[in-house]
This record gives structure tokens, C-alpha cells and sequence, in this order.
């Protein structure tokens, strides 16, 4: 009888919304949260990142599925013999969606933004070692740089070209995008949706192939599920194993996956005890099961972590080649009493608020208490947690990481000594000196020998122990073609994205 | 009614109170092979995410939620109680006063309130008792008032002043005893709202936290998984309910029982 | 009528100004260093992030200078502008405010409009097994967690109608009938409780009425009893009602908050959560001092109308 009376609700709730589901060429996306502004050189958050780099703004170049950096706004580039000055010709033609041509000005204008201190774009450092820019003509940017910095190319994929005169404006491009992407910003409507339109003057010829994207905000895991079961929403990007797990099977819904290049690290404080000792974050690593946090946390669908993503394939070294990732928990508390600790050996871990990591956590916490030490979690809001985590107040944290295309990227100010976000204060002069020598070099063959070293050395002793890349999962319906799912959560496929009707 | 349900509570705070003995599994324990099952012989009511035994899980969730509940409503108790019969008793600028305090406070919106006051603490352990027993204070201040103010009037409160008796003697001793039947009634009420804004808090994350087991918070893990596995989600949400049905009966029907003038409309 | 009115009045400012204050400390209150942890959330902390923050907030002031800026500024509606997206406060709350409203009042009509028949047959029955149960099952209703409900019609739902395509929000202006087939279900989560606990309300004051002279005199002179029920004991049980009709604003808005969340509706307990996770302590700030206003407002009504509805409590 309930049933019945259900099933009619819902039947008349389908008659009342259907007429909803005719205008077609909109791509319906559901994602979880609202964006937090929409300025690209002060968002940090990835639900802003996502809508914002690559639907509707651009780089100098870009990074493909392969996760090569390929060109964008600059159709190409030179880089002179020393590796100190970047030449770049600007692809031609190209409009902002307010029908202003893009030309050298704007790129420079753009860099001086992100560089400008009371802007504080957190890009800044990308551009660190950029001295001079020049722009000869209207299509030709010129760089100069005080080192020779292998990762400039892949760094400038994520720094957006916005119109000149915005240099000292923190507020307009918050509320109101204007790039050279695909879509063109239309409609917020805070907390329900922003809505994308197609930019009918598109540089790359004959797309985009949508008339618009709305970025629908549900921020239930299980209400997105239904929604896109029922054909309501098209697309549910970027999500989680767990949830993709629960859809894997449905009617009408594909799944593209690809393994994340960001990862979940417990951190460790190099510079008090337990962790000032070696043989105690060697323990830490003994301790886990990777493994079984992949089954747990990551439902299987991820692999364990080493200090690079496997996803990056010419740089990774393999974690069979590490010994402390073996499970050893005997082995573990065998080093601990060698470090001269007396066991159970407590440590405090704080928790980055999110769910995955919460999880991840708290199967940390049941392996480490197995095998000598005594761990109590630490769940803070966010921003204290990124207080605690840029003062150095932690003994152990678990998080989250999002991950770079180039080691440098991510090593050099991580584990070098007095790195801008070495929060461990780990300090080997073994590593400085690699990773000296890896960044002051073009040569490939040159800068492979030295990362490799690195992560040897990182895998087991280091101040982070690394634990699992999950497998990233993109949620279509069956009628959505030629979106391509990308390791870095970039929407960027929009573009060649269709619906068939 | 009231046989019912004392017996309704009795067991589940019985339940609660022994979950250290009855638990069939340590509710931290995780099996990791075993995780997601739905209902069975090994797992009466299945296992979570992290192959953790739902019906310990539970049945600690049952005495936290029932812990903070009662440490809160107590709190409220006590302290709005309090300022409910001393302003009473006292009248004048101090009745004025504290009686507006409490106005204000009573204001807000319950949710709203225990919020604010959960975003100012950030999430420390017992965030939300401190939170729910702010919001629950004013209702005890106002509630205990009104018959305090005729407590106080009556011929033997005046009599023992005559003879001298100090203002405390003369509130344990004849205020005191009179009010405890609106208060009895009251703190079952509460109690068992104070269930539901813990869940509701905790279930929005800014409760209890993991991998302390709550029952708020044991919905809101298990509705992620909710397609794969409703079980976690399903109990933990019938367990919040039951705990809060019961309180709830009892307030009710100790209300009819104790004084038939409260019957009908509050 | 002014007698009563004017010292209601009084009360109301003293309570809002209270309010204000209470709302004004909040921020003040966080232990730590609020700036720092509201520019924490979203971008880098720099000291010249954080002079700057101070400086907009005016937390560079003395406190009492603070508030009366403050409070100057809220009262002519102006909240400042959003941390993070620099919009105005005012505006994000109205926009806000449009879903929260309909699902609230869409609650409200269902669970007072379904109470009033329910409340009768009850007290009709009074007595018998079918009140003893009907208690029973209105106290179950009392107390299930409306967040627990909206999840199991979701579960509902993805099992018994897949293919349905009425989730989130559309206004109602765009499209009335799409608008109300996505609400239907989160009213209905809401409504429950409130159902449960007007139905016994309805149920007493009828009870109470029923046993009034007046519906003994109305019975002694012949009349049909469906007509003394209805016409004479409804009337006068409905007084109570309207009453705590006020007070169940307060629980809509809770509930509200949660069932928002699951079925993904734009309103308030959205931007409150919202502004909760990113740290933005103003917006927080604004929302839940116009929020308790809006209730206090709401409350203040209902007493009038109670005033006018009852001859008895007229001076």
C-alpha cells in the first residue's frame, strides 16, 4: 500500500519535471560542492579549479591526457642553449569572451598579477625564478630567467591568461570570469548552479561542441547517484572510488577512470622526537599495509603509493624497489626499540578534515597501534589544520596532497633544506644536493638518475610516508561522447565533449 | 504508557551503560576482509566500511549520544534551573535581568544556535554537549519561573523567612522539591531532543568525531556508501530514533502522571 | 490594544539588541586567531593578508566602536561583502532565502493542514486502542531525524522510481510544476514532525474544549455533534495551535539545514554549512543574526495573533 502510494508520488513528480530534461545540448554535471570564487589565481579549492582552469580560462600551454605538456595559448616555443630565455609565439586570433583580442600584454599583465604581492596569488612561486618579460611584438612573449628551471613549461599549463588592467583588481574576476576558454561564464546562482555558455569565437576551430555546461551543486553522494541513474544529471565528474563503486554496473552510466596524480601522505615532524629519528619513520612504514588501505579506504581501486605517482611513468620508480613497504610489524617494533623507545610509542596524528581522509586515518591508526605504536587522532577544521600544518605544530598529520607533472614541482620545496613547504624541517644534504643538480639541468637522462636516488632515499626514511594514489573515476551517461577523463581533475575534454540526443 | 515506557529506557540505557560487556566486538576493531556485510550470524547487524561490527558500534554509539545528552541536559539543567528560581525567588533588577538573558538566548533557532556555537569551539570533544546545553538552558530558566514565582509566594516560604531560615535552606527545602515535577518532565523532553541535535550535529560533521562511534556520525560515513551497503546507515538511523522515542514516551507520559494540570495545551 | 503593545515592543528591541550583540561577539570569540583561520581555509596567510583582513573587519578597532559600526551598518542592510566571492552579504542571503521559505511554509501547510483532521479523529476516539496507538505512532513521528528520512526516500527512490528526474531546485517562477515535483518529497520529510506534534496538540485542546460548558450547552440544545465538533470545540482548539504554529518556525529551520543538504536545495542551511566549511565568519555571522531576527519577527506576529484570536488574554 505505501509502496503504491510512493510509486504514484513518484510517478507524478516524474510527469511534473520532465519537461526539464528537453533542452539537450547543455551538458548537466553534478558536483559537490560550490565553488569557493572563481578569480583562477587565488583559487586553490579544486571544486573552484575544476570549473575554472580549462573550461573557461587558459595557460601558455597545457597538459594533455598523457599528462605532456603540449602548447595552448602559445603555439609554440624556443629555450635558449643556457635554458635562461623562453621564447613564446602566442597562437593568433584568439578573443576573451568580452571580444578583446589576447596578445602579449594580456600575458604579461596576467604574470605580473599572479607575481604581484598584494594580489597573493598562491601561483606565485611558480614564476619565481622569472627575472624579465618582454614582449617584441604583439604575438611574442620573451622570459628571462635567473637559473634554468626544468618545470617552467609544465608550471605554466596552470596559470591563466586573463585581460590586462586586472592587475591590481582582487574582486572583479572572483564574481565575474573573462577567458579565452571554450565557455564563457554566465550564470551563478550560488549554492545551486553556475551555468556555462558556449564561446562562439573559440580559437580551436569547430568546438566546443556543447551549447552550454551547468554545474549543477548536490552536495550528497547518494542524491548525485540517483540523479545521474535517472538521466538528470549527465556527468558526475571527478569522483570517488566509493561512489564510482556503487554506480559500476548501473543502466545508461559509463565510468572513465585514470589513477590520481595526487596522493594521501602521513606527514611526519623531523624536528622533535619520535620522528627526529630515522629508525622511527622507518617503523611508521613497516607498520602500514598499503594494501589494505587501498581495500578499505580506496575500495580497491587505487594502488600503493611511492614519493611519485605511478601515473607518471617516465619518472616513477616502482614500490617493489622500496624495502620498507613490506608489512613487518615485528620488524617495526623492533626499530623503535632500537631507537630506544620504550613501547607503546604515542603519537598524536592530525587529520585533515575530509572524508577519504578521515578514513584513510583511521585504518592507519588500527595498523600502527598493531605494531608499536599508540596513535590518537587529531580531527581540527581546516583552518587550523593548515595553521598547525604551516607552523610546524604536529607530531604526525594525514592528508592530502595534489600532485605535480614535474618531481621538481613537488621535491624541491618539500624535502629540500628550508623549502618553502618543507613543514617537517627535514634536513639531508644528500638529497639538497640531488635536487640542486636535477633542477639545474635540461638534460632528461641526467635529471631521471638523481629523482630516482631521491625517492630511494624518501620511500623509507623520509618525513612523509606516502601511501596510496587512488583511482580517479568520471561518471557519464551512455549518450556522452569524446570527454576524456585527465589525472589532474581537469575538465579541459569539454571541450570535444557532445551529447548524442 | 509509563510501565512501558520506563521499561522502553530502562533497557536501552541498561544496553548502553553495560555496551562494554553485551558489545559482541570491540566497536574500533577493524576486519577489513569482512567489511559491508549485511545482516548475519557472525555480525548481527552486518559490518561497515572498515569491516567494523555495526551493532557495537551501536551500542557505543548509544551510550555516547545518551552520555552527552545527559551531560548537556544536566548542565541545562542545573544552570538554567538555577537562574529560573533565583530570579524568582529574588525578583527585582536580578529577575529582570537574567530573565532577559535568557530571552535572547531562547531567540535563536536550536539548530542555528548549537551551529554558531560549534563553528566558535571548532570540533573538540564535548563541543556539542557545551553547545546543546546553551541552547537548552533558557527553556529551563523559563519553564521553572513561573511556578518558582508561586512556590515562592506560597504561605510556607513566607513562614520559614519569618523564622529566619537562610535563602539557601529555604530553596533546597521547599522550592526545590515543588519544581522537580515540571523538571522531571522537562529533562525526558529534552533528553530526548538532545539526541536528535547531537545526531543532526554530528551527521553534519560538526559533532563527534571519528573514529569514536556516534550514531549521527555512523549515518553520515554510512550514507556514502549508502548504495552499496544501507545497512550501517539504516541501523544507526533506527537506533537514534528508538533512543529518542523512548525519552520522548517517557517525558509524555510522566507528564500525565505526575500532574494533570500540564495535560493539554503548553 | 496599544497597552499591550507597546511594552511587546520594548521586549522586542531589548531581545534584538541582545541578539546582536551575541551574534557581534561571536566572531571575537573563536579561539585563536580568526583571521588567520578564515584566510587559512582559501589562500595563502601572509601578515599583509591578515593586516588587511583585520583591517576590513575593523577588528583593528576598540570593541564598543566595533559594535556600533557594526550595528549601524546591519541595520541600514548592509552586512559587507562576502570573504570569497566579494558579493554582497544581503544579496547571498536573499538568494538564498527563496527555497528555504518555500520548503518551509510547503512543510508547514502540509503537517498543520493533515493535523487538524488527524487531531480529530484522535480526540474522537480518545480512550480506545486506536489513540493509545495513534500516540504512539505520533511520538515515533516526533522524534525521527528528518535527515534519516530525506536518506531513506532517496534509498526509496533509486529503487522504486529510477527513472524520476526531480532532484535539486527549480524556481517557482520558471517552472511551477517542476518546482513543486521536486519538493515534494523534502516537504514531506519535513512535515512529519511537525504533523506528529500538531495532531496531539489538536488533540488536547480539542479534548479540553470538548469538555467546556459551552459544547455542553451546544449539545443540550440538539445540536448534530459533527456540528459541535467542527463549528464550536475547533475553533477553540485552534487558538493553541496557532500559537505553536510560531514555535515551529524554529524546528522547520533545524530540519531545514539537514533536509537541504540531502536533497540538494539552495537555501539557507546551505550557505550557513557553506560558510561554516570555508571559514567565512561574516557571511556566518549575517545570516544567522537575519535568520534569529526573521524568527523573533515570526514569534512577535504569532503573539499578536494570539492576542487577537483569544478574548480571554485581553486586558
Amino acid at each position: 500500500m505505501i509502496r503504491k502510494t510512493l510509486r504514484c508520488l513518484m510517478l507524478a513528480g516524474t510527469v511534473l519535471a520532465a519537461p526539464l530534461g528537453a533542452s539537450a545540448q547543455v551538458l548537466q554535471v553534478a558536483v559537490d560542492q560550490s565553488p569557493a570564487g572563481l578569480d583562477p589565481h587565488l583559487v586553490t579549492a579544486f571544486s573552484s579549479f575544476q570549473i575554472v582552469n580549462g573550461p573557461i580560462y587558459e595557460g601558455l600551454t597545457a597538459v594533455d591526457a598523457g599528462l605532456a605538456v603540449v602548447p595552448s595559448l602559445a603555439a609554440s616555443w624556443t629555450v635558449s642553449a643556457d635554458g635562461k630565455t623562453y621564447t613564446f609565439s602566442l597562437q593568433p586570433g584568439v578573443r576573451f569572451h568580452d571580444g578583446a583580442p589576447m596578445e602579449a600584454a594580456d600575458v604579461i599583465a596576467s604574470f605580473h598579477r599572479v607575481m604581484d604581492k598584494a594580489i597573493g596569488s598562491p601561483l606565485a612561486s611558480r614564476l619565481a625564478t622569472v627575472t624579465t618579460m618582454a614582449a617584441p611584438d604583439a604575438h611574442t612573449v620573451v622570459l628571462t630567467l635567473s637559473e634554468p628551471t626544468a618545470p617552467l613549461l609544465s608550471a605554466l599549463a596552470g596559470i591563466a591568461i586573463v585581460p590586462r588592467g586586472m592587475e591590481a583588481n582582487k574582486d572583479a574576476l572572483q564574481k565575474q570570469p573573462d577567458g579565452t576558454g571554450p565557455f564563457m561564464f554566465k550564470e551563478w546562482q550560488p549554492n545551486g548552479f553556475i551555468l556555462l555558455a558556449k564561446n562562439p569565437h573559440y580559437w580551436r576551430a569547430g568546438l566546443p561542441k556543447l551549447d552550454g555546461v551547468k554545474f549543477n551543486i548536490v552536495p550528497e553522494s547518494a542524491t548525485r547517484q540517483v540523479g545521474i541513474g535517472s538521466g538528470q544529471y549527465a556527468m558526475l565528474p571527478n569522483i570517488d572510488p566509493a561512489t564510482a563503486l556503487q554506480l559500476k554496473g548501473r543502466p545508461g552510466v559509463a565510468l572513465q577512470q585514470t589513477l590520481e596524480l595526487s596522493y594521501t601522505l602521513l606527514g611526519m615532524n623531523t624536528s622533535k622526537p619520535p620522528f627526529n629519528d630515522p629508525r622511527v619513520r622507518e617503523a611508521v612504514n613497516y607498520a602500514l599495509d598499503r594494501g589494505q588501505m587501498v581495500t578499505a579506504a580506496l575500495f580497491g581501486a587505487g594502488v600503493p603509493g611511492g614519493p611519485l605517482s605511478p601515473a607518471l611513468t617516465q619518472w616513477a620508480v616502482p614500490t617493489s624497489a622500496f624495502p620498507c613497504y613490506r608489512t613487518d610489524p615485528a620488524k617495526a617494533k623492533a626499530l623503535l626499540q632500537a631507537a630506544g623507545l620504550t613501547l607503546p610509542v604515542a603519537v598524536t596524528m592530525t587529520v585533515l578534515p575530509r572524508q577519504d581522509i578521515k578514513d584513510i586515518a583511521q585504518v592507519a591508526q588500527a595498523q600502527m597501534d598493531k605494531a608499536g605504536f599508540k596513535v590518537t587522532l587529531r580531527n581540527v577544521e581546516l583552518g587550523q589544520f593548515i595553521q598547525d600544518w604551516r607552523n610546524s605544530n604536529f607530531e604526525m598529520f594525514a592528508s592530502a596532497n595534489g600532485g605535480s607533472v614535474d618531481p621538481d614541482d613537488y621535491f624541491f620545496r618539500t624535502f629540500r633544506t628550508g623549502g618553502s613547504t618543507n613543514v617537517f624541517k627535514y634536513s639531508n644534504p644528500e638529497v639538497d644536493t640531488l635536487l640542486d643538480q636535477a633542477r639545474g639541468t635540461v638534460d632528461q637522462a641526467a635529471r631521471k638518475a638523481a629523482y630516482d636516488k631521491v625517492q630511494r632515499v624518501l620511500a623509507c626514511e623520509g618525513p612523509v610516508a606516502h601511501l596510496a594514489y587512488a583511482q580517479l573515476f568520471t561518471a557519464l551517461r551512455g549518450n556522452v561522447h569524446g570527454f576524456r577523463i585527465m589525472a589532474n581533475r581537469s575538465l579541459a575534454g569539454l571541450a570535444e565533449t557532445s551529447v548524442a540526443p | 504508557m509509563l510501565g512501558f515506557a520506563v521499561a522502553l529506557v530502562a533497557v536501552q540505557a541498561g544496553l548502553a551503560v553495560a555496551a562494554p560487556l553485551v558489545a559482541p566486538y570491540d566497536p574500533l576493531a577493524q576486519d577489513i576482509l569482512a567489511r559491508l556485510q549485511g545482516p548475519g550470524a557472525a555480525h548481527w547487524l552486518g559490518t561497515d566500511q572498515f569491516g567494523r561490527d555495526v551493532l557495537s558500534r551501536i551500542l557505543f554509539g548509544c551510550r555516547a549520544s545518551l552520555a552527552i545528552a545527559a551531560a548537556s541536559v544536566g548542565a541545562a539543567l542545573a544552570v538554567g534551573g538555577s537562574l529560573g528560581v533565583l530570579a524568582a525567588f529574588y525578583r527585582g533588577w536580578a529577575d529582570r535581568v537574567v530573565m532577559r538573558a535568557m530571552d535572547v538566548l531562547f531567540a535563536f533557532p536550536v539548530m542555528l544556535l548549537a551551529i554558531g556555537v560549534v563553528a566558535v569551539l571548532g570540533p573538540r570533544p564535548g563541543t556539542a554537549a557545551v553547545a546543546i546545553a546553551v541552547v537548552y538552558t533558557p527553556i529551563f530558566a523559563r519553564l521553572l519561573r513561573a511556578p518558582a514565582l508561586a512556590v515562592c509566594a506560597g504561605e510556607y516560604v513566607e513562614a520559614a523567612r519569618a523564622v529566619g531560615a537562610r535563602d539557601m535552606r529555604i530553596l533546597l527545602r521547599h522550592v526545590a522539591p515543588n519544581l522537580a515535577s515540571v523538571a522531571l518532565v522537562q529533562t525526558a523532553l529534552l533528553l530526548s531532543s538532545a539526541i536528535l541535535v547531537e545526531a543532526s550535529l554530528s551527521f553534519l560533521g560538526l559533532g563527534t568525531q571519528p573514529p569514536s562511534p556516534s550514531l549521527g556520525l555512523m549515518l553520515a560515513e554510512g550514507r556514502n556508501v549508502l548504495m552499496l551497503s544501507p545497512w550501517s546507515a539504516l541501523f544507526a538511523g533506527a537506533a537514534i530514533l528508538l533512543l529518542a522515542f523512548g525519552l520522548n514516551l517517557l517525558g509524555d507520559a510522566l507528564r500525565d502522571t505526575l500532574d494533570p494540570r500540564l495535560r493539554g495545551p503548553q | 490594544m496599544r497597552r499591550v503593545l507597546v511594552p511587546r515592543l520594548a521586549e522586542l528591541a531589548v531581545v534584538l539588541f541582545g541578539v546582536s550583540v551575541i551574534v557581534f561577539l561571536m566572531i571575537r570569540l573563536i579561539p585563536g586567531d580568526a583571521v588567520a583561520i578564515m584566510l587559512g581555509a582559501n589562500t595563502e596567510v601572509t601578515p599583509d593578508r591578515i593586516a588587511a583582513l583585520r583591517g576590513r573587519l575593523g577588528l583593528d578597532q576598540p570593541i564598543v566602536v566595533q559594535y556600533a559600526h557594526w550595528a549601524w551598518a546591519a541595520l541600514r542592510g548592509d552586512f559587507g561583502t562576502s570573504l570569497w566571492t566579494g558579493r554582497p552579504v544581503l544579496q547571498e542571503i536573499l538568494e538564498h532565502l527563496g527555497p528555504t521559505l518555500e520548503l518551509t511554509l510547503l512543510a508547514l501547510g502540509l503537517g498543520a493542514g493533515l493535523a487538524v483532521p488527524a487531531g480529530c479523529v484522535m480526540a474522537r476516539l480518545r480512550g480506545g486502542w486506536v489513540d493509545g496507538a495513534m500516540r504512539v505512532v505520533t511520538v515515533a513521528g516526533l522524534t525521527v531525524p528528518s535527515f534519516w528520512l530525506g536518506i531513506v526516500m532517496i534509498l526509496a527512490l533509486a529503487t522504486l522510481a529510477p527513472a524520476l528526474q526531480a532532484l535539486g531546485y527549480v524556481p517557482f517562477s520558471a517552472d511551477p510544476l517542476g518546482n513543486l515535483g521536486r519538493m515534494v518529497l523534502p516537504a514531506a520529510a519535513l512535515a512529519l514532525p511537525i504533523l506528529a506534534s500538531l495532531s496531539r496538540l489538536v488533540r488536547s485542546a480539542m479534548l479540553d474544549a470538548l469538555g467546556q460548558d459551552y459544547i455542553r450547552t451546544a449539545r443540550a440544545k440538539g445540536l448534530a455533534e459533527r456540528v459541535v465538533v467542527y463549528r464550536h470545540a475547533l475553533a477553540n482548539a485552534l487558538i493553541p495551535f496557532v500559537t505553536s504554529v510560531g514555535i515551529t518556525t524554529g524546528y522547520l529551520l533545524g530540519g531545514a539545514i539537514v533536509v537541504e543538504q540531502v536533497f540538494a536545495i539552495p537555501g539557507l542551511g546551505q550557505l550557513i554549512l557553506g560558510a561554516i566549511a570555508e571559514r567565512n565568519y561574516p557571511l556566518l555571522q549575517a545570516t544567522i543574526l537575519v535568520v534569529t531576527a526573521g524568527f523573533v519577527a515570526v514569534n512577535f506576529v504569532v503573539d499578536l495573533l494570539y492576542l487577537a484570536l483569544d478574548p480571554r488574554v485581553r486586558p
